[in-house]
């Protein structure tokens, strides 16, 4: 048996396997009590938040003209006509769009290494399976499990060089989470270009031939798929509304319930004075590390794309463990910045401290009631550590295997 | 001398002209019930109704223009100023303090018992100046004028239960819509500075006739007191006012004994020394016992069904009227047995301050089936979820008892929640209805200055309706239920620039971090052993 054949075999079982196991899970009624867990779900991205405007839509009541459903009408229309929102079969939904993502993930990885299929791809679908910030969302059926999927989705048309699909993706995507935008320029460079490692051997973009007239055109598909998406939208819901309900609320924060980032407490305890200020400083410092990451790492626009899902996990307005998540299990497929990562285990125990702790001291504050907020926001801002730790580490990382290799009477560093 | 004559006479004939005109115009009636009920408390309503004959509430669509010149002899000049400066056809204004329990003491004789400050008002729409504007303004012109913090009852506490608040007058046919606004605020405290400003609307003040029994201090001290205030225009009579006082005493706390005895020197530490002389009628209706022995004193001008009446312009004064019954207050056999035809229980589980659990309880004490419009005007810090709507009629799970549903979604800092429908009980069936609720995390500035109280919830309203109606009329009665407390979780008040800083240093230390990474040049360094130490 060829090789080939033999590594689709085992990971086709390992697939099957992790699935199962999952289906199984989420048979029990351990669906039910994670929905409402601050963790796994926002305001953005709660089911229960999802069945209620679903509910209030087949009701005649508009979703949009009170402030309980925040997903995107697109959702609206998926869930009144062909998918189920209750029951059994949405938990399947959900775990077939895990399955879906893990598979794009080891695509990508597939086209990186410029090969149909490799031994390490069973690794790499068990990292996005098994992970816990990525399954246990998906467990509480939160909706981030379903961007989670997109973004993949789209990064892997992107590795293969498929841009109607990518930008088609991307373009649904945004709508579903306006935050992810940040992720255009990476993918159309990535488009332009192609997914293999270039890390150790950075170039211009000039120097490696790419053609930028072609991203007119692809710009101008996304916006038409982009307007053709808000004018479906705008037809399901039945006016505007919706805008100010779904993308207004990354921007202007209407609802403080803790999540696990760092603006819900920050915008908390800001006074009204000041809170349009700081919700356009936040706003902003999304977007401004856009350009340096692209601009370094042009020539592998997919590490870019990463830095940038690291960057989201850590900032977005409404996160939850789906986000970092993401992030943690991509690094499943750059092992070529393993041997330079300066402080994995350090990175490693903050993340087991900051996901232990998070959810007692949730629970303490607001079911017990023996703990105070500020413990909750105290483990969000060692969360907040432990992703900005991987993420400079993944920086560093990505930057210094073009250095090569280290040798004895030597040490690189930074001026 | 003949002119002197002449100007006496003239004179004389002015003065009798105000005295006929206001006969003519203006009527101003006052009347005291009192019950025993069965539990050995007292019920007593005090009512002052003035009409305003031939009268009718101004168009709104004058208000550009200067209002006719309003003359009132009888009639509260403060409130009709308030009433005729923002064009209001119908008002109803409450303040009570308690908890009305309705299977102890049966239906009130005013519905509107709902604790703490309740308005609600029927208004026409005008170009001149909106229905929402009006509303401000006669909610602060209002709150000057009681005393109360009725200024509060913005947006966020107002909204337009049209099917539960029904005119209870007539409203004027002018070709234009009238709408409705009601707001509730239950943490609002009744005291004697209520009470004060409520005795300067009436015409002898608290000095003669019924008004002069109001004593505070024991007003203040009974079991459940409410005011209200109630203005409405009827097609042949013209503009009401109707000012009430009602109150449960509790003679049995304050004898020395178990009697149940009570007099106006017991309930009130009055008595009625004057008439008021502006009243055209004052009474007193007694209700009379039906199964004890007791003695009225004095004699009743007419007893008629079980009703003793006392004419006060007729009685000998100091008139204090009492009640003596001849035994001990014994606990009647049938004393839980219910005295309306439906009991409702309203609770918020949960202990967590993230979620809860609202559940409505109805027992239809009725021998037929009954419906009635179920109403929330939940505040915004209680999130509902319909979807999550459950109705058990005695164990038995069974969504098709609601319908004729309408909801207007609550909106995060701007907008009640308002929830109607129509229930529909079997006779001698217990309802269960259950919904879940998410509670909202305030800002900062939203949170009032003792924040771990918690906050208090509106009552429920719910109208029965009649067997031959398909919605219910004005006439029909309302229940209120009590209010509730919720428990919203509170941000460390102590720490807003800790948070701002520790946040701002964090996101700051990784920007800087990052933007380290890729703007600096990566230089290889040679460490030469031998000259480590220079």
């Amino acid at each position: 048996m060829s090789k080939t054949k033999r590594y689709s075999r085992s990971r086709g079982l390992a697939f099957s396997a992790f699935l199962a196991g999952r289906q199984l899970l989420a048979f029990s009624s351990s669906s039910r009590l994670l929905h409402g867990n601050q963790q796994f779900s926002s305001a953005l991205t709660s089911y229960s938040h999802l069945q209620e405007g679903v509910y209030l839509f087949k009701n005649g009541v508009d979703p949009y003209s009170g402030g309980v459903f925040r997903h995107s009408p697109l959702y609206l229309s998926l869930f009144t006509t062909i998918l189920p929102v209750t029951g059994t079969a949405s938990s399947v939904l959900w775990t077939l769009s895990d399955a879906l993502g893990a598979w794009a993930l080891v695509k990508i990885w597939n086209s990186r290494q410029c090969v149909p299929s490799s031994k390490r791809d069973t690794l790499v679908a068990a990292m996005y399976l098994l992970n816990p910030y990525i399954f246990l969302p998906s467990l509480a059926q939160s909706t981030s499990s379903f961007e989670n999927t997109l973004m993949l989705l789209s990064l892997m048309f992107a590795s293969q060089g498929r841009a109607s699909a990518t930008l088609l993706s991307l373009a649904f995507l945004v709508h579903l989470s306006l935050s992810s935008i940040l992720i255009l320029t990476p993918l159309l460079l990535l488009l332009l270009l192609d997914p293999v490692s270039r890390l150790a051997s950075p170039k211009s973009l000039f120097s490696l031939g790419v053609d930028f007239r072609r991203l007119i055109p692809f710009l101008g598909e996304f916006v038409i798929y982009l307007g053709t998406f808000t004018l479906l939208s705008t037809f399901t819901s039945g006016g505007w509304s919706w805008i100010t309900q779904t993308w207004g609320a990354s921007l202007s924060l209407p609802d403080l319930t803790p999540t696990t980032g760092m603006w819900w407490y920050f915008f908390t305890e800001m006074f009204d004075h000041f809170r349009p200020f700081f919700l356009m400083v936040f706003s902003v410092h999304l977007l401004i590390y856009i350009a340096p990451i692209c601009i370094k790492f042009q020539y592998d626009p997919l590490y870019a794309a990463f830095l940038l899902i690291g960057i989201l996990g850590t900032f977005k307005a409404y996160p939850t463990l789906s986000d970092p998540g993401l992030f943690l299990s991509m690094i499943a497929i750059f092992p070529e910045t393993y041997p330079y990562l300066r402080h994995p285990i350090v990175t490693a125990l903050l993340h087991l401290h900051a996901s232990l702790l998070m959810p007692l001291f949730n629970h303490l504050w607001l079911t017990q009631g023996t703990g105070n907020a500020n413990f909750y926001y105290a483990s969000t801002l060692v969360f907040a550590c432990s992703n900005g730790a991987a993420l400079l580490d993944c920086i560093w990382a990505g930057l210094r295997i073009a250095i090569g290799e280290e040798r004895e009477g030597y040490a690189v560093a930074q001026e | 001398m003949q002119a002197g004559w002449l100007v006496r006479l003239l004179l004389g004939s002015f003065l009798l002209v105000p005295t006929l005109g206001y006969s003519q115009l203006e009527q101003f009636d006052e009347e005291l019930t009192i019950k025993s009920l069965r539990d050995g408390k007292v019920f007593s309503k005090f009512s002052f109704t003035t009409i305003l004959k031939g009268a009718s509430p101004r168009d709104p669509r004058n208000l550009g223009t200067d209002d006719v010149s309003q003359h009132y002899i009888v009639f509260p000049l403060a409130l009709g100023q308030i009433l005729r400066e923002y064009a209001v056809t119908e008002l109803h204004l409450s303040l009570n303090a308690g908890k009305w329990n309705y299977d102890r003491w049966g239906y009130p004789e005013e519905p509107g018992v709902g604790t703490g400050a309740e308005l609600w008002t029927w208004m026409g729409d005008s170009t001149q100046s909106s229905i929402n504007e009006r509303w401000r303004g006669l909610r602060n012109a209002l709150a000057g004028l009681f005393c109360a913090s009725l200024g509060s009852l913005d947006e966020q506490r107002t909204t337009s239960p049209a099917r539960s608040f029904l005119p209870e007058g007539h409203l004027p046919d002018w070709g234009i819509p009238h709408q409705i606004r009601h707001a509730s605020l239950p943490s609002e405290n009744v005291c004697t500075e209520n009470l004060t400003p409520f005795l300067k609307l009436l015409p002898c003040k608290s000095l003669s006739g019924i008004a002069s029994l109001l004593n505070p201090h024991r007003l203040f001290d009974a079991d459940w007191h409410g005011m209200s205030v109630h203005v409405l225009w009827r097609e042949n009579r013209g503009v009401e006012i109707r000012l009430t006082f009602q109150t449960i005493s509790d003679p049995l706390r304050l004898s020395s004994g178990r009697k149940q005895d009570w007099s106006f020197r017991t309930l009130f530490d009055r008595t009625i020394e004057k008439t008021c002389p502006v009243a055209q009628s004052s009474r007193v209706v007694v209700t009379l016992p039906t199964s004890v022995a007791y003695a009225i004193e004095p004699e009743p001008s007419s007893v008629v069904l079980g009703l003793a009446s006392f004419d006060i312009s007729n009685s000998i004064k100091p008139l204090d009227i009492g009640l003596r019954f001849a035994g001990d207050f014994q606990y009647p056999v049938d004393f839980d047995a219910p005295l309306t035809s439906l009991s409702v229980q309203r609770i918020l589980h949960g202990s967590s301050q993230a979620y809860g659990q609202l559940s409505v309880k109805l027992t239809n004490h009725q021998a037929e089936p009954l419906r009635v419009v179920y109403l929330e005007t939940m505040p915004w810090l209680i999130q509902f979820y319909l979807h999550t709507l459950k109705i058990h009629i005695d164990g038995m799970r069974n969504d098709n008892a609601m319908s004729e549903v309408t909801y207007i979604p609550a909106v995060p800092h701007a907008r009640p929640a308002t929830f109607q429908c129509v229930l529909s009980i079997p006779s001698g069936a217990t309802m269960d209805l259950s919904m879940d609720v998410a509670k909202s995390f305030l800002r900062y500035t939203e949170h009032p200055p003792d924040a771990q109280r918690g906050w208090d919830l509106p009552p429920a309203v719910f109208t029965l309706i009649e067997a031959n109606q398909t919605s219910p009329l004005n006439t029909n009665r309302r229940l209120y239920t009590p209010t509730l407390l919720v428990d919203l979780a509170t941000p460390d008040f102590s720490m807003p620039y800790n948070v701002i800083i520790f946040t701002c240093s964090l996101i700051a230390f990784l920007f800087g971090s990052v933007f380290n990474l890729l703007t600096r040049k990566f230089v290889v360094v040679r460490i030469d052993p031998d000259k480590k130490n220079e």
